[in-house]
């Protein structure tokens, strides 16, 4: 068994926490993010960081730098929740923005719209102050099994 | 200040003085290669805090994300140029196309193809340096044009 799988199945019997998981990922690390779970929902969290400022006047986060903290939480929620524990490769990722992210925490939850064999559908949430004013919203598909890449290359 | 007083002489100096001022971008380590009337042409170097997969040493999707809104920013201030506004993303859609090589830098070009006097529309591609053909990822994106009003103290960012 991978490093990764392992991880995962560590974090699934509850004999490591996910941020584990998290910090497995240079990415991840990159961007400071950090999950808690509630049983077995996940709020994903980007803490407040100036290295994620896009606008310095404003100032407001970089747009990209909350996308990748919504590709990462998909990511590892699908780790999480899927059978067999291999990274989901990103077939594409789509973001609204809604409202400025400012200079303050932000929180994302996931939601798996569809889970298929080879792909699956993904519903991101971003914000700041309260859920029903979201500053972003993501959607994606990603790529789940080896046959489906050997099907499509 | 005036913005007319601390203009970039350039596309290229202006683009490369907006990447300056913006944090994140900095961080991702975004060099500007070259500009043109509604485009530019980007690099992001590979290291290894961007990778995505440990055991592949891609650089993450979301990286290669925010990587193209910046790019997409800078095709818009092409465009804009010699007049300076900032432009927020409205949507943003990137499709991957195959895993950025590890070790390779990335590549992103954007065009800004159409500016109406509210939005701004954006095609963008991306390829591992030395492998034009193969592109990594391709995207679309809309933004959203926001007139700085004269006489206010905001101007085209300075190094």
């Amino acid at each position: 068994m991978n490093e990764l799988a392992r991880r995962v199945t560590q974090c699934r019997s509850g004999e490591a926490a996910y941020q584990d998981l998290v910090d497995h990922v240079p990415y991840a690390r990159f961007l400071g993010i950090q999950v808690e779970a509630h049983g077995e929902e996940m709020t994903f969290v980007l803490p407040k960081n100036a290295d994620n400022l896009g606008n310095p006047t404003l100032p407001a986060l970089h747009g990209g730098a909350v996308a990748g903290f919504l590709e990462q939480s998909a990511i590892i929620y699908l780790l999480l929740k899927m059978g067999e524990p291999r990274v989901p490769k990103t077939i594409d990722f789509t973001v609204d923005y809604l409202r400025a992210g400012y200079f303050r925490d932000t929180f994302a939850e996931c939601r798996v719209t569809r889970l298929g064999r080879r792909v699956a559908n993904l519903a991101i949430d971003a914000w700041q102050v309260r859920r029903s004013e979201p500053i972003a919203i993501a959607r994606s598909h990603f790529l789940l099994s080896e046959e489906a890449e050997d099907q499509l290359s | 200040m005036a913005p007319s007083n601390t203009a970039a002489h350039t596309r290229l100096e202006l683009c490369r003085r907006f990447v300056a001022t913006v944090q994140h971008s900095t961080n991702l380590g975004i060099e500007v290669l070259e500009t043109g009337e509604d485009s530019v042409r980007c690099r992001m170097p590979w290291r290894a805090e961007l990778v995505g997969n440990p055991e592949t040493g891609a650089i993450h999707g979301g990286a290669v994300f925010a990587f193209l809104d910046q790019v997409g920013g800078l095709a818009n201030a092409c465009a804009i140029y010699p007049d300076y506004e900032i432009t927020p993303t409205i949507d943003f859609r990137l499709d991957h196309l195959r895993p950025a090589e590890s070790g390779r830098a990335v590549i992103g070009d954007g065009v800004c193809y159409r500016l109406s006097s509210q939005v701004a529309f954006v095609r963008v591609t991306a390829f591992a340096e030395g492998l034009e053909e193969e592109p990594v990822a391709t995207g679309l994106a809309t933004y959203m044009r926001m007139k700085i009003p004269r006489g206010s103290d905001r101007e085209a960012p300075r190094e």
